[in-house]
């Protein structure tokens, strides 16, 4: 401890009143940080021991800055006050208002949806699993005009094509890598005949990554499955499309 | 915390037998409406009744087998258990009109057994080894 510390703190451990004072707060309220000897310690009048310039500005002024600071220090002298205690007592009700509310709702019936039984809503327009279709004849749409694959913002289709027997185009190959894909839709939408959707199907996870390189006849089927419910949501849309 | 309340009414609705296969599966007593049977047996209920069944509970469906899965639902049903069809399809005659008689079963999810997809390929290889043939001469 330097000098000039013990200089300052003897006049105040030698007065009676504010040892006793301290003795007594820390005995009944020991837990409170307004009554704790940190937050009461007197503060002292530093004028004197200011080494900068701003002494000359406390000097000029008529008044000291702390004149009557005693006066604001007096009544935590005595522990701590009622709002002091009041405010911890309302901590402690508001905590128990609190566990209130959770017992409240222990009782309450909860709002959970019992998944896979019971399932929440979906739109129409949801993108879920790819699926190729094919018109009611049974023809597949796809004419392999590339669209899909120029806007897939992922890169995740590849397209190649050849003529088919009867003269007409079709793809030999239409790989979706749903690993890349994002589940934009921009494919849907760029297609000019209704063949490459998103299905509703959201429960295609896999136990492997291979198993989500779709190709051609994977999408085929997945369309040949989910055919009338494909054809219903785009009709319930037709409007807007 | 299901009401004790609920437990029992469900309880005497459906009986002893239904409710134990409740608690099995759905682990909730709940009673409604049988709106219809898929192909493979899941059985679909429906309760409208909001002062019963939460709305967005209100529609479930009772697994066939035992080892349950959502992708065991076909299309048609799905349709309707997630809230997109407001009719079953049995009355739906939009989602009759266009079923096609080209149209595959439907099959759940098969992965990780021995019927899952595997990726190949659907081109026919752009090179060939030479083959060795020798044209017999004249």
């Amino acid at each position: 401890m330097s000098l000039a510390r013990q200089q300052l703190i003897r006049p105040l451990s030698r007065s009676p009143l504010l040892s006793f004072s301290t003795f007594r707060s820390t005995l009944i309220t020991q837990r409170y940080i307004s009554t704790s000897k940190f937050a009461q310690a007197e503060h002292h009048d530093h004028d004197h021991q200011l080494h900068s310039d701003m002494k000359l500005l406390h000097k000029g002024s008529q008044k000291p800055l702390y004149a009557n600071h005693d006066k604001d220090i007096e009544r935590y002298k005595r522990g701590a006050t009622a709002v002091d205690k009041a405010v911890h007592l309302f901590f402690i009700t508001e905590i128990m208002r609190g566990m209130w509310i959770v017992i409240e709702n222990f009782f309450r019936e909860p709002y959970t949806i019992m998944y896979p039984f019971e399932k929440g809503p979906l739109s129409p327009r949801f993108r879920g699993e790819h699926a190729l279709r094919r018109y009611p004849s049974g023809e597949e749409r796809c004419i392999a005009c590339k669209l899909c694959e120029a806007i897939c913002p992922a890169q995740a289709i590849t397209i190649e094509s050849e003529a088919r027997m009867d003269g007409s185009r079709r793809t030999t190959r239409y790989d979706i890598d749903m690993t890349k894909c994002i589940y934009c839709g921009f494919c849907q939408e760029a297609c000019p005949v209704d063949a490459i959707v998103e299905t509703q199907n959201q429960e295609f996870s896999t136990e492997t990554r291979e198993e989500l390189m779709y190709n051609k006849e994977k999408l085929l089927a997945n369309g040949d499955r989910a055919e009338a419910e494909i054809a219903a949501n785009l009709h319930s849309d037709h409007v807007y499309r | 915390m299901v009401s004790l309340h609920r437990t029992i009414r469900n309880l005497r609705r459906v009986g002893l037998r239904e409710w134990w296969r409740q608690m099995q599966y759905i682990g909730d007593a709940k009673s409604g409406r049988l709106v219809g049977t898929d192909a493979f047996g899941n059985r679909y209920f429906e309760n409208m009744d909001a002062t019963e069944e939460i709305p967005g509970r209100h529609r479930w469906v009772d697994f066939a087998q035992h080892e349950y899965h959502a992708s065991q639902v076909p299309p048609e049903w799905h349709a309707w258990l997630q809230h997109i069809r407001a009719h079953p399809p049995a009355e739906d005659a939009l989602i009759k009109r266009m079923t096609q008689p080209w149209q595959a079963p439907w099959q759940e999810n098969l992965t990780g057994t021995r019927g899952a997809y595997k990726p190949y390929n659907t081109v026919a290889p752009k090179i060939n080894t030479w083959q060795p043939k020798v044209i017999a001469r004249a």
